[in-house]
């Protein structure tokens, strides 16, 4: 699971274009990093691409941090592994 | 790894989805009876009270659907290129109109009878919005959008947004870039009634998305969408300068 949450660290880094040792893991990205708010959709695509995971748009509202993120992406490979 | 998001994109504003034929309905109102006799009136004061001059006319593609795009400065905007347009062409366009300026009773009454207008909530119901906005385009009609999503205080240029560029791209459609001077002098924010002034509004070149479709085959989709809209951004400055110089 450390793994995986690494490998969405340095996608979200890589989205965000920041390195990835200085992203909080409960930072909001978007007030504290000055994201814009469709690359919180771009996070959501990121995670489709990487893992196949088709995050529903509903949950962007709750993205706010990297952990949500990772939350998130926990949650939809659970659910997807059924 | 991030490469080639779109296809999440596309799922999200339902690219794919059959649009019904009665779909631009929702957009018309029983007060566009009026339309000819309002623009009958919006001639004379554009020829005789604001001198409106036009440019660029012959850059706007000669088949629908495309975008166009100017920058906001002014409650008059929407209706000046309207008029620069001509009636052909207008009746073809369906404005997104921000909620907060649609929701009262006047500008309601006032964009019905000018356009056919598109409510949108740009906080709540981005993504309704855009599928909306795609459905027009992809029924061949035209969408006039203001990339800085909001009216500028200042009369300067604001950010922009990048939903217009990620609208082109995923539909294919051209963007016209448009630059709209001299409203702002005419009736900024909080003034309710123009000023004669000197309005000029510049058509320039479409911006294709072939190149761009392209790009999103291997690039992250946001940056592509971010592309389009700086070189839109770009496009109206160049538009903005060469006003300037006149």
């Amino acid at each position: 699971m450390a793994e995986i949450e690494q490998e969405i660290r340095s996608m979200v880094a890589k989205i965000i274009k920041r390195d990835e040792k200085s992203i909080e893991p409960n930072a909001n990205i978007f007030t504290e990093y000055g994201v814009d708010s469709l690359l919180g959709v771009e996070i959501l695509a990121g995670l489709d691409k990487k893992y196949g995971l088709d995050v529903p748009e509903q949950k962007l509202r709750e993205i706010k941090t990297l952990n949500d993120i990772v939350r998130i992406a926990r949650e939809q490979m659970s659910k997807k592994a059924g | 790894m991030s490469q080639g998001t779109s296809e999440y994109w596309r799922k999200l504003i339902r690219i794919d989805d059959p649009v019904p034929a009665d779909y631009l309905k929702e957009f018309k109102s029983p007060l566009e009876i009026f339309r000819p006799l309002f623009y009958f009136i919006i001639n004379l004061i554009c020829r005789f009270y604001l001198r409106v001059k036009v440019f660029g006319l012959e850059n706007i593609p000669q088949e629908l659907p495309y975008i166009i795009a100017p920058n906001h400065v002014s409650a008059l905007d929407q209706t000046m290129v309207s008029y620069a347009l001509g009636s052909k062409r207008r009746n073809q366009m369906y404005t997104l109109a921000v909620k907060h300026f649609y929701d009262r009773f006047f500008p309601r009454i006032f964009m019905k009878i000018a356009a056919n207008v598109m409510r949108i909530d740009s906080e709540k119901d981005f993504f309704p919005a855009i599928r909306a906005a795609v459905k027009v385009l992809k029924l061949g009609k035209m969408i006039y959008i203001n990339p800085e999503g909001t009216r500028s205080q200042t009369g300067e240029l604001l950010p922009f947004r990048v939903g217009v560029g990620m609208i082109a791209v995923e539909t294919g459609v051209p963007i016209v870039p448009v630059y709209i001077h001299g409203t702002y002098q005419s009736m900024p924010t909080g003034k309710y009634f123009p000023k004669p002034s000197k309005v000029t509004v510049s058509f320039g070149e479409p911006i294709y998305m072939d190149e761009y479709i392209k790009r999103k085959q291997t690039e992250m989709a946001y940056d592509v969408y971010r592309s389009i809209t700086d070189e839109l951004l770009k496009r109206i400055i160049s538009l903005k300068v060469r006003k300037e110089n006149l």
